[in-house]
């Protein structure tokens, strides 16, 4: 199923999402660990959102998981990004380019 | 896929992901210098519940439908609970539906559709003669008739015969009346019915002088010979003479003749035509004729065969001059049901109908509950529920909701199935519907029509699901802004409801009029404080006239001094029993006695004392007296039709009439001299005069078996065990049986139309009543919607009366289109039930009247109680909380 736009939470913490995977493959916590460092701590990742977030993208072939070790030798689950995954994030960043450019020059105009 | 087929191994890994996320998760912090205890406290707090994190997990995966599927249904059923006013409305109004339909389709099934256990039933076809100048339509055929169709007819391989008759059995246990059909030796092997003991019968045991046999049926052989295997080839005393059995007739065994053939679909036994139908005269109509076409002929050749040999024969013999006679072939099962048929196609098109309205009104409720809960359902949106998590809660609430009311469904069709069998009209005893059951093709229908109301039920569910996203929320949930399509949907819904419910409405007022009509039919005699019973003389030993008449003067004089009793009177077939009717050919001074043929006329034989007992009203002369008997000269009773027709303005008193009489000798063309007439009475079919009538004098002319009918006074009732005694005293070895009320008789007469009128009216109600809940929602609805509006105005100084009639008059605009819609469809269907009016037009204007005001009435008291509810709001209170 297409995420329709009106899902503009979650398609947010989508983008995240497949934007933190595109630099490698990572297990769930190094995902929420990485998001937080990029966005200094400005999104704090609850596991109620997060994990329902990473499952559906890998239903939506965006992503792809295989167990594997952690760092620390632990067995863990590991995703990367599939083809399509980069498609959608190619996709989704020029998306959210575009709307973050125009709210942009929205809120430069109201400021002048 | 694997989420559908592995669904514990997925869970398992979303288990020890979310362990290993928690672990990491804790180490980092650890390392990081913070206490082990308090690193895990911290860390599941950030997480929230996991169990919470699971679920939502679950809900994102695809096919993940199998899975959560309980839990989908558990929150179905938790959701329904919450409303159980709605979920029992939408269970019920699908119960009633699907119920109504099942048990419907499956009488439809067993009448019109499945064909009489014969082989190859659709091969056969009955075989009547029109005597159409005569005004007998489907006459029965006589012997030189059928012996001729057989030897002319090339369509067909072979024709057989059928006539009831009654016969005493004897000897082995209390003497009993049974009911036989007299057959020709090839009537059971041409429908290709097997015994399920012995043989069928040999050409040879068919005719004068033949060996005298009989096959019992199975229901016979059961009670009164305990199912003995061994009674093939023993003897048994029928009507005091011997009879050797030679078979017994399979148990699913029943004749499906038309109603008006008078052949019972049960007889108790079967004997070869004891005579030479080459002997019988031509003019004498008895045979009920089936026969079998020969392969590779088409139904229609045969028709058209039957009408040209009829043709030659009515040319090459006199009897026939001035008959206008013709002969025709017709389906053995379309003759069946021919007299059912428009009431089951009624029956069907009102459950339609009903069906269809059920479905609207179940669309309706739940378009209701969806705007109830849109806030709710935008909520979950919010906070995260995916649309298809929604649209899957929305469909599994409507499949509980469409299972719910096919299981109910199915319960009330099982208890309406035992109503329709119960109440069914003799018309449709004839189909062995005590058997019936909702069998499998029924309740594969029954699924069907449930599945189609489930679908109707959850697209209209689901295009309220979609609606429910971000911009909905958005836009603010709590207005009540977003929903005029909606709204309009509604709307449209509850207009349809009403045009539907019109229509039944008007059928079942135009079947209550043709009922009441039908009441109010006077058939020429009074039913009310007749008690009959029959008794039937064996032959053996009331051979003679005078003997039988012997045996009637003193049964009647003793059944006369029973206290309370008036009348006391004797008629060889009761008006709408089931025997066969006896009809005579008649001619008068002054015709062509060779030409008998164009006039037939009903006959009975009854006693001095059967019109007084009735009530039947002498136009003219005198009625029978004791005096007409064996010593006397012959006489003969007419009806006021018969007397107009021989006698146009001219006293038919004293004339000269030749008819049937039944003598020691048989049955002799007799002249008798007409003593009385009597008016015309209706004992074959209450809506219709059907041929003139004779009656001749039973001390002259008797026949066997007769009924004997007692008139008591006021409250005074004669017990059953009474004339039993009184038979018994006369004679021990003779069976009373049939012992009814006459008023029964005539009930049967109603049956048909009793029948439909009782289920249309029901239905209808039933309609009427979803109509009004419809009307009631949404007007209830709009009121709470437009709560602040009328508060306004209330506020700006408005009446309560002009508030309350706004909402009136919209309720009213609404059932009034409806109304129109439906006067017109009903204009326009009620015409395919035409056959089933009596005395009303299918454009009644009455009728029309009566269903308008009668909805209008509905609609206002439906409206009424939202229009009051309107006038209370506060004015304050109401801007307060928008």
């Amino acid at each position: 199923m297409a995420t329709g736009k009106s899902d503009l939470l979650q398609g947010t913490l989508d983008l995240l999402i497949l934007r933190t995977l595109s630099l490698g493959p990572l297990h769930g916590y190094g995902v929420s660990q990485r998001l937080q460092q990029l966005t200094r701590g400005v999104f704090h990742v609850n596991a109620g959102t997060f994990f329902p977030a990473l499952y559906r993208l890998e239903e939506q072939g965006f992503l792809a998981a295989k167990w594997g070790r952690s760092e620390n030798n632990r067995r863990a689950r590991f995703y990367s990004l599939t083809r399509a995954g980069e498609k959608r994030l190619a996709h989704e960043t020029r998306n959210w380019e575009t709307v973050a450019t125009a709210i942009g020059r929205v809120l430069r105009a109201t400021e002048a | 896929m694997r989420n559908l087929f592995r669904p514990a191994a997925r869970e398992r890994e979303l288990d020890e992901e979310l362990r290993a996320y928690v672990d990491v998760a804790v180490q980092a912090r650890v390392a990081a210098g913070m206490g082990a205890a308090e690193a895990r406290r911290t860390v599941m707090a950030q997480m929230g519940k996991v169990d919470t994190v699971k679920e939502e997990v679950r809900a994102v995966r695809a096919g993940a439908g199998l899975e959560s599927l309980g839990r989908d249904l558990a929150l179905a059923l938790r959701q329904l609970r919450r409303a159980p006013a709605f979920a029992a409305a939408v269970v019920a109004t699908l119960a009633l539906a699907i119920g109504a339909n099942a048990a419907v389709f499956s009488v439809i099934q067993a009448v019109l559709l499945a064909p009489p256990a014969y082989r190859e039933p659709d091969r056969l076809m009955v075989i009547w003669s029109n005597l159409d100048l005569a005004g007998y339509k489907r006459a029965p055929l006589s012997g030189p008739e059928l012996l001729d169709l057989r030897e002319q007819a090339r369509g067909f391989q072979d024709i057989a015969a059928i006539w009831t008759t009654t016969a005493q059995i004897s000897g082995e246990g209390e003497p009993e009346q049974l009911r036989v059909g007299l057959v020709s030796a090839n009537f059971f092997s041409l429908l290709g019915v097997e015994p399920r003991l012995g043989r069928n019968f040999e050409p040879t045991e068919e005719g004068q002088g033949a060996p005298r046999v009989v096959i019992l049926s199975d229901a016979l052989w059961r009670r009164r010979f305990g199912a003995d295997p061994g009674v093939v080839g023993r003897t048994v005393h029928m009507d005091g003479g011997s009879v050797t059995v030679v078979g017994v007739a399979p148990p699913e065994l029943r004749l499906a003749f038309a109603p008006d053939a008078n052949v019972p679909p049960e007889l108790q036994a079967f004997a070869p035509f004891p005579s030479d139908h080459a002997r019988d005269p031509r003019d004498q109509y008895y045979l009920r004729t089936v026969g079998r076409l020969s392969s590779g002929v088409s139904p229609a050749e045969a028709e058209r065969e039957i009408a040209e040999i009829g043709a030659r024969m009515e040319a090459e013999h006199t009897e026939y001059d001035a008959s206008g006679r013709s002969f025709f072939a017709v389906g053995l099962q379309d003759d069946a049901v021919r007299p059912v048929r428009p009431v089951l196609l009624t029956l069907l098109g009102t459950v339609g109908l009903l069906l269809l309205l059920a479905c609207v009104n179940v669309a309706n409720l739940l378009i209701g509950r969806e705007l109830a809960r849109r806030e709710q359902m935008a909520v979950r949106a919010a906070l995260g529920a995916t649309r298809g998590r929604l649209v899957r809660q929305v469909m599994v609430e409507t499949l509980v909701l469409a299972s719910l009311g096919l299981l109910a469904g199915l319960a009330v069709g099982q208890a309406l199935l035992h109503l329709l069998v119960a109440f069914r009209p003799a018309a449709l005893s004839r189909f062995g519907l005590e058997r019936i059951s909702l069998d499998a093709p029924v309740l594969a229908f029954s699924a069907g029509v449930g599945l189609v109301a489930a679908v109707v039920v959850s697209l209209v569910g689901l295009r309220g699901a979609m609606r429910h996203d971000l911009e909905a929320v958005l836009r603010g949930a709590g207005r009540s802004g977003d929903d005029a399509p909606r709204r309009r949907m509604r709307r449209l819904l509850v207009v349809s409801q009403v045009a539907l419910g019109t229509i039944l409405l008007v059928g079942a007022g135009l079947l209550v009029r043709s009922f009441i009509a039908l009441t109010q039919v006077d058939p020429g005699f009074h039913a009310d404080r007749v008690l009959t019973f029959r008794l039937s003389l064996p032959r053996g030993r009331y051979r003679s006239v005078a003997a039988s008449t012997e045996f009637a003067r003193r049964l009647e004089d003793r059944l006369r001094a029973l206290p309370g009793v008036e009348e006391v009177g004797a008629v060889s077939a009761l008006p709408f029993d089931d025997l066969p009717n006896w009809s005579t050919p008649y001619t008068y001074d002054g015709v062509d006695p060779k030409s008998r043929g164009g006039r037939e006329a009903d006959a009975r034989s009854v006693s001095p004392g059967w019109f007084e007992t009735i009530g039947a009203k002498l136009v003219a002369g005198r009625g029978f007296e004791e005096a007409d008997d064996g010593a006397g000269p012959p006489v003969v009773i007419v009806d006021e039709r018969l007397a107009e027709k021989a006698w146009p303005g001219r006293d038919a008193i004293g004339q000269r009439l030749q008819v049937d009489f039944v003598t020691d000798q048989g049955f002799v063309p007799t002249w008798a001299r007409v003593v009385g007439v009597v008016r015309h009475i209706r004992h074959r079919d209450l809506t219709e005069v059907v041929r003139e009538q004779v009656y001749v004098p039973h001390r002259q002319s008797p026949r066997n078996p007769m009924a004997w009918a007692l008139r008591t006074k006021g409250e005074t009732r004669v017990e059953e065990a009474t004339i039993r005694r009184i038979v018994a005293q006369l004679d021990g070895e003779l069976p009373v049986y049939d012992v009814r009320p006459l008023l029964a008789y005539v009930g049967d007469a109603q049956g048909r139309a009793r029948f439909t009128m009782v289920l249309c009216a029901a239905f209808a109600a039933l309609a009427l009543l979803l109509a009004a809940i419809g009307i009631y929602g949404v007007m209830s609805y709009s009121v709470t919607r437009r709560r602040r509006e009328i508060g306004v105005r209330l506020a700006l100084g408005a009446r309560a009366g002009q508030v309350r009639r706004a909402v009136l008059g919209d309720g009213l605009r609404l059932a009034g289109t409806g109304l129109v819609v439906g006067l017109v469809g009903a204009a326009l269907l009620t015409r395919a039930a035409a056959s089933l009016l009596y005395a009303v037009s299918p454009l009644d204007p009455f009728t029309y009247a009566a269903v308008a005001a009668g909805l209008a009435a509905v609609a206002a008291l439906a409206s009424w109680a939202p229009a009051r509810r309107a006038t209370r709001f506060e004015p304050i209170e109401v801007l307060r909380s928008e």
